[in-house]
């Protein structure tokens, strides 16, 4: 098990490191960050002076190693907007995301896996046909679409619920459920799925076969097989928590991590980028770790073969 | 644990202020105003030495002021602002007397050792005594360019000062007015712990303090009722920032904003549509221009700059794409420049005969000419190039546009360039407010090598250090000749507009620039 969960994180900080370089070499080969942030009207000294300032002028393989050099001495920067700590600004967001999309995830696994799981058991039902188009539905329209027309019905038509902003909970209705929905969709057309096959196999059949009820069937035997694929969209959607709102935030005008991401790409704020970045990476990573040992205890083969492995 | 706690505070803080909010009401019947903006400030700073932007404009005269004030609403002449009056006691010198009993955010009474603190190292040029409030050097840099031959601020008495320039400069006063001079509170500034840490909350004069500021979300100002020019109207004005055009209108609409800034010209008869609601504004002094790379082989040739010129129906996109609610300007000028105004100049005529005659001329085979152009950063950008690459089309230009995300890949030289857009506004009534500091030879133009011309550098030079009035003026007048007809540096193509949606309950003017003015006089008009 150790040597399992060592050979996973060295290969989580080998993607952290490929992804920030990543970012790093796109960032600054597609943008100065003095001229999109001073814009292009000031004065050319005043961009020079800028650049110096923040060392733009050095080769970028100079900046490169002086960012790294700095996240191991664990400086992560500081934004060149206004000199705050990169940290600061994304960890003081991080509650504002997490206050959409940690209700948008119980929306997503409480409609989701229930919608699916009882569209397989009922499967060519009205009530399956229903559900499918309803996960189509959510699941094809975009969010920024559903966002709109959630605004124009609820808050200018309706005047039920504000339209964007982030003053009081009633603000948060309207983007929760619009990342609710799209994710309630995917997770029901998983479940459906992976249940539809599980419900197919022989053991099934033959637990059916030596009398058990049907209930404790699904329950004990359809349900833990059907949730591996689940468990793994799951698993993806928890790894997106920090930065999985960025199109919602933007039409809710809702002041959260996606907000700052896109706000900092336009400005090239290269720190604070790479913060979000590193923050996400670290968050998909340790998500996939969790989903990981969650196969472990779903599959007693996937199991034993792990400890054989570590053998 | 972590995360439950900051949700929580999340929601608890904006619930707790307002369950605050009806309380401060009773007490005070002026309303608050909400004022949906794209952007609050694109720096995080409200310190104008550091938010050289439009949007910046739009916000800093309601918590700052400049010593020489402006009509913003009316003919954006200058006119008595903190300072009562001034006068010349010679070409380089103004003393300005000022104007008393002038209280800061803080209380503190404004003197002249405020102002002299406001135009000294500590705030604007560096090397001041105070520790840990050196500013940072691109503001340095800003704060030289808009006073470039500042010697010094000379205190006269407690309510008099001298504004000292190396060198002669008509143009002092335009200066004094605009959005660096504004004028801030020294004690405010040596409690702050750092400039940037002033830079995010100025102590100033304006009619609203600055009660809160969070970045790329909300700017939070209060009534300062010891304001000289009268109790301000409004109790709470909050300029929120909604990046989205729909999400801005939206906002108006469902009642939760009362202004809704930067609307698109085809947005405006469906925010209208609603009798509620009306858009307000219009031109501002800020032009819409395309620039010239003269170190791309083909425009190397201005036969082939002009006929660009001669083939753009600029009043047809003007029509077509802004209904006809800006207009094409008299050249890259405005009639608020007053004595040094070029009349009877105009762009260059839609001549689609006299553009095929240049090109001839030119013996222009149809060398493809790229033209940066970004996604409707200003209204309606995209639309205007297509409108024009077709008129270009017609006379046989083969200009072609090449999309880009930002201005460092618009100005980029490591592909030749070709034609970009630009815009060019005037922050005072001269020439020297806008072209020289673009085109002349301390410009971004001249110094990238985008376009050089010797003789337009030195009628600049001449228009920012010269005192002969009427020398000035024939020296502007060339440099439109040069610049627009001769060796064209850029084209103009029209105004550029700024359209305020609004409850129409609401009376209030809007200015030809970006300034949103909220003062007593200002509103209920």
């Amino acid at each position: 098990m150790l040597r399992f969960l060592g050979f996973r994180l060295l290969r989580a900080i080998v993607t952290i490191v490929l992804v920030v370089t990543f970012a790093f070499v796109v960032l600054r080969l597609s943008g100065d960050p003095a001229l999109l942030i001073m814009s292009v009207d000031a004065p050319p000294e005043a961009i020079a002076a800028f650049r110096a300032a923040w060392g733009l002028d050095d080769p970028l393989w100079v900046q490169y190693i002086r960012y790294f050099n700095a996240i191991f001495h664990g400086d992560l920067g500081r934004s060149m907007r206004d000199g705050r700590d990169a940290i600061v600004l994304v960890t003081e967001r991080i509650p504002a995301t997490l206050a959409l999309t940690l209700p948008a995830l119980a929306i997503k696994i409480g409609i989701g896996v229930p919608a699916g799981v009882y569209a397989a058991l009922h499967r060519n039902s009205l009530a399956d046909r229903m559900v499918m188009v309803m996960a189509v539905a959510g699941f094809t329209i975009p969010s920024f679409v559903l966002g709109l027309i959630l605004v124009l019905v609820f808050a200018v038509q309706l005047g039920w619920l504000p339209s964007g902003g982030q003053e009081s909970w009633r603000h948060a209705i309207l983007p929760v459920i619009t990342l609710g929905v799209g994710g309630a969709a995917v997770l029901a057309r998983f479940t459906r799925s992976a249940m539809l096959e599980v419900l197919g196999q022989p053991f099934i059949r033959s637990a059916s076969a030596k009398g058990v009820p049907w209930a404790a069937v699904v329950r004990n035997h359809a349900l833990p097989n059907a949730a591996i694929p689940t468990v793994t969209i799951i698993g993806f959607m928890v790894g997106s928590l920090i930065a999985g709102a960025v199109v919602v935030e933007s039409v809710f005008s809702w002041p959260g991590v996606g907000r700052l991401l896109v706000v900092a790409v336009a400005n090239r704020d290269l720190a604070v980028v790479q913060c979000i970045l590193l923050l996400v990476a670290m968050t998909m990573v340790i998500a996939n770790l969790i989903v990981d040992l969650l196969y472990g205890a779903l599959d007693p083969r996937l199991r034993a073969t792990r400890t054989a492995g570590a053998h | 644990m972590a995360a439950r706690i900051g949700r929580r505070t999340t929601l608890a803080l904006p619930a707790a202020a307002m369950l605050a909010a009806p309380a401060l009401g009773q007490s005070d019947q002026r309303p608050s105003v909400t004022v949906a903006v794209q952007k609050i400030s694109n720096s995080n700073l409200l310190e104008m030495l550091r938010e050289q932007s439009n949007v910046g404009t739009r916000i800093f005269f309601n918590y700052a002021e400049p010593l020489i004030g402006t009509d913003w609403t009316g003919d954006m002449s200058i006119r008595p602002g903190l300072a009562t009056s001034w006068r010349r006691p010679s070409e380089n010198v103004v003393e300005m007397t000022l104007r008393q009993g002038v209280r800061f955010h803080n209380g503190d009474e404004m003197t002249a050792e405020d102002v002299a603190f406001s135009f000294g190292p500590d705030r604007m040029f560096g090397g001041g005594s105070m520790a840990g409030h050196e500013p940072p050097r691109d503001a340095i840099a800003i704060a030289r360019r808009s006073f470039p031959g500042f010697e010094r601020m000379e205190i006269v008495d407690r309510h008099t000062v001298r504004f000292i320039n190396k060198v002669p400069d008509v143009t002092l006063e335009g200066r004094l007015s605009r959005t660096t001079a504004i004028i801030g509170s020294q004690r405010g500034f040596a409690e702050a712990a750092s400039w940037t840490d002033w830079a995010r909350k100025p102590i100033g004069t304006g009619p609203y303090r600055v009660a809160e500021f969070r970045p790329d979300q909300v700017l939070v100002l209060e009534a300062h009722d010891d304001y000289w020019g009268g109790r301000p109207p409004i109790r709470r004005l909050r300029f929120l920032e909604v990046p989205e055009v729909s999400g801005r209108i939206n906002m108006l609409l469902s009642g939760e904003a009362d202004f809704a800034c930067d609307i698109p010209p085809d947005q405006i008869a469906t925010v209208e549509s609603n009798a509620r609601y009306e858009v307000v504004g219009g031109p501002i002094l800020n032009t819409r221009v395309l620039t010239f790379d003269k170190s791309h082989p083909v425009l190397a040739n201005p036969l082939v700059r002009r006929a660009i010129t001669h083939s753009i129906d600029r009043q047809a996109i003007v029509d077509a794409l802004f209904s006809g609610k800006t207009r094409v300007p008299p050249g890259l000028q405005f009639e608020f420049f007053g004595e040094t105004f070029a009349e009877g100049w105009s762009v260059p005529k839609f001549d689609l005969a006299e553009a095929r005659r240049l090109l001839r001329e030119a013996n222009y085979k149809g060398e493809p000419i790229p033209y940066r152009l970004l996604n409707n950063y200003y209204t309606n950008q995209t639309p205007t190039a297509q409108v024009m690459v077709e008129g270009w089309r017609a006379v046989g230009l083969n200009i072609q546009i090449e999309m880009r995300e930002n201005w460092s890949q618009i100005t980029s030289r490591e592909t030749q360039r070709g034609i970009r857009d630009w815009s060019q506004g005037a922050s005072f009534g001269d020439p020297v407010a806008q072209t020289p500091p673009n085109f002349g030879r301390q410009g971004s133009a001249w110094i990238s090598n985008e376009w050089r011309n010797e003789e337009f550098g030195d009628l600049s030079e001449l228009l920012e250090t010269s005192t002969d009035r009427p020398a000035r003026k024939a020296a502007w007048r060339r440099m439109l000749e040069i610049a627009e007809r001769e060796d064209p540096a850029w084209t103009v193509l029209h105004q550029n507009t700024n359209f305020t949606a609004k409850r129409r309950d609401l009376g209030w003017k809007s200015s030809q620039t970006f300034v949103m003015d909220f003062r007593n006089d200002n509103w209920g008009v």
